[in-house]
Parts: C-alpha cells; structure tokens; sequence
C-alpha cells in the first residue's frame, strides 16, 4: 500500500475555476508525467502531493492515510521533492546540500555520521558531483545545481519521487542520465510524478500521464492513451505534427 | 577532528570554538586592565587574587567586571539575535533591529527619560518597546494573507521608519538637558549597564535552547518549502525562532541601548570563514560577538579617556571595514 | 539691508529722536537702534532672565521654551525653543530688538533677521564681568541705563567681596557633575569652574578640551575629589548623590561632602549665579571645616 492518490483534490491556483477534481491513485514503479503549459498548476499540483500546499478541496492519501494527518518528518521519509527554484542565499558546499538529505532520518541532537557522509558521497557520484563536493552551490552553473538538488534527494532515498521539471539547466547528456536515474527509482519500487515542458521527454520516459488544461480541466491514464496528437493540440494551443523515431512518437510543432 | 574532514564540509567546529572561547577571555582580561586609570598586569593579578590597593578593587570589581561582562552578554545576545534573524528572513542583511524592535525600544525609553524615570524603569519601558513592535510586526505582517519573509521583513523596515519619525519628534521636543542622555542612550551606551548576570543567563539559556534546532535552522536556511519537504515543522520553528530572536535583542537593548552592526556583522563575518553550518555559526556568534562588543565598549572607555564614547560608534568603526575587507575578499 | 534702512527710517519718523542708543554686543557687532527698544524678543532662558534683571522686563514681548524666570516670564508669548525658532510668531510679535543667544541659536535663522527689520544683539556672557557687562548693555538698548547699572555694579561688588573673602582660602579639589548618565562635568573654560575658582575650589577636570565633557566614574575614582557638587534633575532632587555613596573609598565620601545646588542657579549664566556661588563657598567652607 505505497501508493500516493489523489481523492477528489482541487489544487489552489488563485483566481483560477476549481474544474475538475482529480480522482487518482499511482502505484509504485510507475513514472507519472504531468504536462500542460504554463499557469496550468503544473507546480501547484506537485507541492499539493507533497502536502505543502493545502488543497482547495480533497486529499492526498499515502500509503492509504491521507498526509494531513501524518507526521511531516515522517512523510519526508517517504517522499522526497526536487524544487524547480532553490534559495543559495546561504554559503553551503555541494556536500553539505546533499547531506541535507538525511535530515529525516536523524534526531535534533545527531550529527550526520559515517554512513550518511558515505550516502551523499554516493549519491553526488551517481551525478557526476564528486569532483564538486567541497564547491560552494552558488559557486555552480545551473545544469549543475540542478543535479546536486537531485543529489540531495537521492541522498533522501525516499519511495516517492516527487519533480518539478527535472531537466531544467541540464545539457543533453545529463538529461537523458537524469531521466534513466528516474526510471532506475521506478523499477527499484518508487513511484516518480514529474512536471514536464517537453512533450517528447514525457512520450520517452513517462509510463503515465496527467494532462492540466488552464481551465482546470484533466485527463490522465497510461502514457500510450494520452499521446493523441489532438488531445495534445488542445492542450498547447498548438498544431503539432507526429513522426516516429526509435518506436516512439515525437511530436513537433507546426511553424 | 582531522583537517581534512572539516574542509569537507562537516566540521564539528571545535577549533574555530576554542580559538574563539581564548579570544573572549583576552578580551575579558583587557576590558580588566585597561581604563582611565591603567593597572600592570601585576596590580590585576593582585587583585584577581584577592588582594590589592583598595582603589584597585573598587575599579576593577566593581566597575570593569561587571560591564565588561555586560558588555560581553549584550554582544552574544545581540549575534544570536541577529544570526537567528537571519536564518529566520532568508536574508543574510537581516540584523536584529531590521523588524524595527530597537526603534520600539528607543521610543518608549526616551517616553521615560522625558517623563524623568529612572534608570530601571527606562530599562523596563525599553523591554515592553521592543516587545510590542514585535507583536505588532508579526500580527501585520501576519495579516489576512499568507506569512512570508518577504513580507515580514517589508513590514518591519516601514515599521522601523515610522518609530525612528518618533524619535526625532522626541528629541525635537525634548528638553536640552536631557538630550546627552537620550542620543547616548539611542547610540548605545554600556554605562547604563547594571548586573551583568541577565544578559549573561539569557545567552546561555538561548544557546541552550538552540543547541537541538542547528541542523534544522540549516535545512530552513533553504527556503520553507525545501525545510517542510525535508521533515520541518516550518511554521512553529519561525514563530519560536521569531520569539526567541526578539527576546534576545529587547534584553539586549534594555541593558545597553541600541547598538548597531553586532547582529548584522558579527554572524555574516562568521558565515564568510565558517561557512553556513547553524551548530557552529550561533555559539560562535555568541562567543564573537561577545568578544567584540568587549573590545568595543574597551575602547570607547580609554580611547580619549577620562573622556567617554558611546560604544556604538565603535562597533561601527571596527566593524564596518573588517566586513569590508572580509567580503572583498570572498569574491 | 534696503528693507532695513527703510525700517529704520520709518522708525526715525514715527517717534521723536532723543540719544541713539549704540552699543557692542558679544560678537563684538555694533548695534545701533533708532530709539530705546519698545518690544524685545529674547532667545535663551538665560538671555530672559539679563533683560529682566537690567530692568527691561516691562519690555520683553517674547520669550522662548523654558523661560521661567522670573515668574512673571512664564506668561510672555513664544516664538518656539532656543534651537528651532519660529520665525513667523517672532516677527508677528514686530519686534524691534532681538537678544538671541551666540553659539545656542541656530544662525542660519537668526541670520535672516536683519533683513526682515529685527535688529539682533548677540549674547554670549560666560563670567561675572560679561554678565555684568551685558546688563548695562541691554539696559542701554532698552532705555533703562539707571537700573541695569545698578544691577551691574551690586553684582560687581559682591563679587569683588567674595573673591576678597576666599582669596586666601585653603584650596579643596571638586567634582562638579552636570548630569549623571551619561556623566558630564565641565572644563576650566566654563564659568563654574570659574565659580569653583572664585571660592576656591580646583576643578578637577579643567584641563578637557570641550566645554561640557562626557567622562567615565572611573575617572573620577582616580582623581579622588574632596568634594562632589552637583546640580541634579529638579530643583531639590540629590538622588544623583547617593549613587556616589556605592564608593565608600572616596575621600568625598568619607567626609560626606557631597553636596546639592540648584542647578538654575548656577547653571545659566545670570545674576542669579550670584546666590549660586555663595552656597557653592558656603559648601567650600564646610568641606574644610571637616578636614
């Protein structure tokens, strides 16, 4: 009972119609794409499943308990957020970021020991940080302060991987690395929800996906029902066409 | 503690601590041996050991101990304050007058010099000051909307701009005798220190206080929305961290008036060489801004001596261009 | 300046020209008025009480914040503090002689005075000589040469009598404390030390370089006073004497020669300090009958 489901949950986007309530339940493994353009609540939607962010209406239920009524250090246990902004006001080195990770785990008067060192260690290497580990964060490039937020949650090792737009910054390379580290989460047994902008990262990558229309409206299913040019035309306003590469569809737009 | 293992960003901070924890206790021995009056290291043993001249007594017991450690309980309290704002807004420039406390303080001691109460009173007007423009900074800043430090800190700076309008309108009306005493009072000034002993509990109590909250207030430092993704109580640490911050600057200004810099200076100088870890940053402000307030009021009492200064103005001369340099150098 | 000849002028026709009164005033300016003055404004307490005393307080048509004394000043209009004026209720009052205050009132206001017609005589009396000096001088402005001479020459006297009587004096080492937090005393340029002086009495801190120094109680242990005077918050509030009871080491302490006076009476310099000096010699003789 490790799913993360949605019960009649109206997300809070001010000023915006409640439309239609999202009734849905995903399960460990699967890699749910949320698309849509912009202002459609993309980000609102995935702080609301992680219970920062009270619904308008509804509730988010883990492991078949609905978040309010857990304990906040114990849903940090479980799930783990990547934030698309992050605040470096702060000096902090790329370990210690990453060593933030196992805040949940350890009590007021712990100190991060061994083990936790050697888990963040292993986590900035599965990014290809460890040459960073003693850069100060705001002393990094975008694509790299994108990875050691990632660090900072694999550091976490939560079963629900909760993402806003996890590409942001990346080159190519480590996009494509990103998204394989996602799907190596799902098939370990974690259940990945991520806001996507690219529409093709979504059809390579994603097993299921959420459609937010601006107006509130929703659909949401496996991957290959949800791949319909014309649903994905109206959820852009844009005319798109469709070619077939390695098996999978990739959909450009019409100039 | 290896070397190396602190350089990777985990340090345990025993040897900033200890190297601190010395500097404060010279700074303690020279608030002890220097004055208008100047004492060999000799005589001050002498006395330390209980012995001595009896006017040696009187200066060093009675009028040096005490305020140097006023001086130092009053500095601790007012680093503390300020690193913890600082933490609490999600900005380093935040200092513990930024919420416009000291201008609530200010205005209430100069209501009672000018009503011609006496030293405890003004004290005890200065606490209640500081107190209710907390209260009201967190109950607008509050408002019907949403909490965010934003907010909070643009609450606090307009209230800070309307108190310091008050106190212009004071001084302007005041009479002129009592207008020495009111500008010492506004830029700090030791002399008024009593017993040293609450400013010295309170620092302690804090850090104790503290102490469990390090890693937390380090997982805050990275916004709200990371710290609650992370396990944090957000909203009970900000109003415990907001009490607690307030608390610290109202003692402190109710023992010394308003002196600036300390809070602002004290924790971003430690940030610069010490990193951001809260574990090691607070008892490290406490022990350094002690020092340095120490060394201020020091001065400020030989420098020109039998002539006095306000110790306010020389935490702003030693402190603005050691910050200076500091943040040159970190690029 | 064309403004003000025309002033004078109109002045010069309004009323009949007896003596033109012409006197310097402690800027070392000459003031010249076309008749006695009939309506003076004065710019400092202190300055209220000289005009009265120089027997031109039937003249006086305003004062400043804090102007009481004599009693009867209390009443007279204000034209704001000594440090911000109010120009306007100063110039509707149409003055034609105004006695400000050297180095008390801002100039940048008084300067404009002149060309608005208000003649202004600086004061800046520091000592007995000065204070006597400038009631005969006001009183010249004022029309009342008789009295304010014979103010002067009572105060030249009693002086000359004191200074003769505590010529010989044993010399007693004093603490005068100005205000108390933060603690001020004065330097030997201020005219109590002179007062000090006079009845022998050696200010212990004379030599400071400003006028009114802000010191530490250390201080004032090393240099261990054999006497503490001091004025307080009210007219007849010691407490600030008691605080130095905490330092039973103290010479002064110990010989309890700890000692109040009024404060308005020393601490502006007018006839008063007269009175002011004679309890400060009393408190004098009494510290060297203890010894």
């Amino acid at each position: 009972m490790t799913s993360l489901e949605a019960h009649g949950l109206i997300v809070d986007v001010p000023g915006r119609a409640s439309g239609r309530p999202l009734d849905l339940r995903m399960a460990p493994g699967e890699r749910w794409g949320v698309l849509g353009p912009n202002g459609a609540g993309k980000t609102t939607l995935l702080h609301t499943l992680a219970g920062l962010r009270v619904p308008r209406g509804g509730e988010v239920h883990l492991e078949g308990r609905a978040l309010s009524r857990w304990r906040r250090r114990e849903v940090a246990r479980r799930l783990g957020v990547v934030f698309q902004e992050r605040h470096d006001e702060f000096p902090a080195s790329v370990l210690e970021t990453a060593l933030i990770g196992r805040h949940p785990y350890l009590s007021p008067w712990q100190r991060e020991g061994e083990t936790d060192i050697a888990r963040a260690r292993e986590a900035l290497r599965h990014l290809e940080l460890e040459h960073l580990e003693d850069r100060l964060v705001s002393s990094l490039s975008g694509g790299e302060r994108q990875r050691v937020s990632l660090a900072t949650v694999l550091t976490q090792a939560p079963c629900w991987w909760l993402v806003d737009e996890p590409t942001n910054h990346l080159d190519l390379h480590h996009q494509v690395a990103t998204m394989a580290l996602l799907e190596q989460q799902a098939r370990q047994g974690c259940g990945v929800v991520m806001c996507l902008h690219d529409l093709n990262l979504a059809a390579r990558w994603c097993s299921h996906l959420l459609l937010l229309y601006p107006d509130g409206e929703a659909c949401w299913g496996a991957a290959r029902d949800m791949l319909v040019p014309e649903a994905l035309e109206r959820l852009y306003n844009q005319a798109l066409t469709t070619v077939d590469v390695d098996g999978a569809p990739v959909f450009v737009p019409v100039r | 503690m290896s070397d190396a293992e602190t350089r990777r960003g985990i340090p345990t901070g025993t040897w900033p601590l200890v190297l601190l924890a010395l500097a404060a206790l010279l700074s303690q021995g020279l608030a002890l041996a220097l004055g208008s009056v100047s004492l060999s290291p000799d005589a001050l043993l002498a006395v330390l050991g209980g012995g001595g001249e009896s006017l040696h007594r009187t200066l060093v017991l009675d009028l040096r101990l005490p305020r140097a450690l006023a001086a130092f309980g009053t500095g601790a309290l007012l680093a503390l304050a300020g690193a913890l704002m600082q933490v609490l807004l999600r900005n380093p420039l935040a200092d513990p007058y930024v919420l416009g406390l000291s201008g609530g303080a200010s205005v209430s001691a100069l209501l009672a010099m000018l009503a011609g109460l006496g030293g405890g009173l003004v004290a005890g007007a200065a606490f209640g000051g500081a107190l209710a423009s907390t209260l009201i900074v967190f109950g607008l800043a509050h408002g019907t909307g949403s909490w965010t430090p934003t907010r909070m800190l643009l609450t606090g700076v307009v209230m800070a701009a309307g108190w310091s309008a008050l106190i212009s309108f004071l001084l302007a009306v005041s009479p002129v005798e009592q207008l020495p005493g009111m500008l010492y009072w506004l830029m700090g000034d030791l002399s008024y220190a009593g017993s040293p002993w609450l400013v010295l509990g309170v620092a302690a109590l804090s850090l104790v206080v503290m102490a469990p909250l390090g890693r937390t207030l380090n997982v805050l430092a990275r916004g709200g929305m990371q710290a609650a993704a992370l396990g944090v109580a957000v909203r009970p640490l900000e109003w415990t961290l907001y009490l607690v911050a307030s608390l610290l600057t109202a003692v402190a200004v109710t023992t010394a008036g308003s002196i600036g810099f300390v809070g602002l200076m004290v924790p971003h100088m430690l940030r610069l060489q010490l990193g951001n870890d809260q574990r090691l940053i607070l008892p490290a402000s406490l022990l350094a801004g002690g020092t340095l307030l120490t060394l201020a009021d020091t001065l400020a009492r030989t420098l020109i001596a039998p002539q006095q200064l306000p110790v306010g103005v020389i935490t702003a001369l030693l402190g603005v261009p050691s910050f200076l340099y500091l943040l040159y150098r970190s690029r | 300046m064309k403004y003000l000849l025309y002033g004078i002028g109109l002045l010069a026709l309004a009323g009949p020209v007896w003596a033109v009164p012409c006197v310097t005033d402690d800027m070392g300016r000459e003031v010249c008025l076309p008749a006695p003055a009939e309506r003076i404004v004065a710019l400092s307490p202190g300055v209220t009480e000289l005009l009265y005393a120089a027997g031109a307080g039937d003249r006086l048509v305003g004062a400043v914040s804090f102007s009481d004394y004599p009693p009867e000043a209390a009443d007279l209009p204000r034209v704001g503090s000594y440090d911000r004026l109010d120009l306007e209720a100063l110039l509707a009052l149409s003055p034609d002689l105004v006695v400000a205050w050297a180095g008390g009132n801002p100039e940048q206001q008084l300067e404009r005075l002149p060309e608005l017609g208000a003649p202004v005589f600086f004061s800046d009396a520091a000592d007995f000589d000065a204070i006597a000096s400038s009631l005969e001088r006001l009183a010249a402005l004022a029309g009342s040469e008789a009295e304010g001479h014979e103010a002067a020459e009572h105060l030249r006297g009693e002086v000359a009598e004191l200074r003769a009587r505590h010529a010989d004096s044993a010399p007693v080492d004093v603490f005068y404390q100005i205000w108390e937090s933060p603690l001020m005393t004065i330097n030997g340029e201020h005219w109590i030390s002179q007062t000090l002086a006079l009845c022998g009495g050696v200010n212990l801190f004379a030599e400071q370089s400003s006028l009114v120094p802000r010191i530490g109680v250390e201080a004032v242990l090393a240099r261990d006073p054999e006497a503490i005077i001091t004025g307080g918050m009210g007219k007849a509030d010691s407490t600030w004497l008691e605080a130095w009871r905490d330092f039973p080491d103290m010479t002064a302490v110990r010989r309890d020669n700890l000692f109040f006076v009024n404060p308005d009476l020393v601490q502006r310099a007018t006839p008063r300090l007269l009175e002011g000096t004679r309890q400060i010699c009393h408190h004098l003789e009494v510290v060297r009958e203890r010894r």
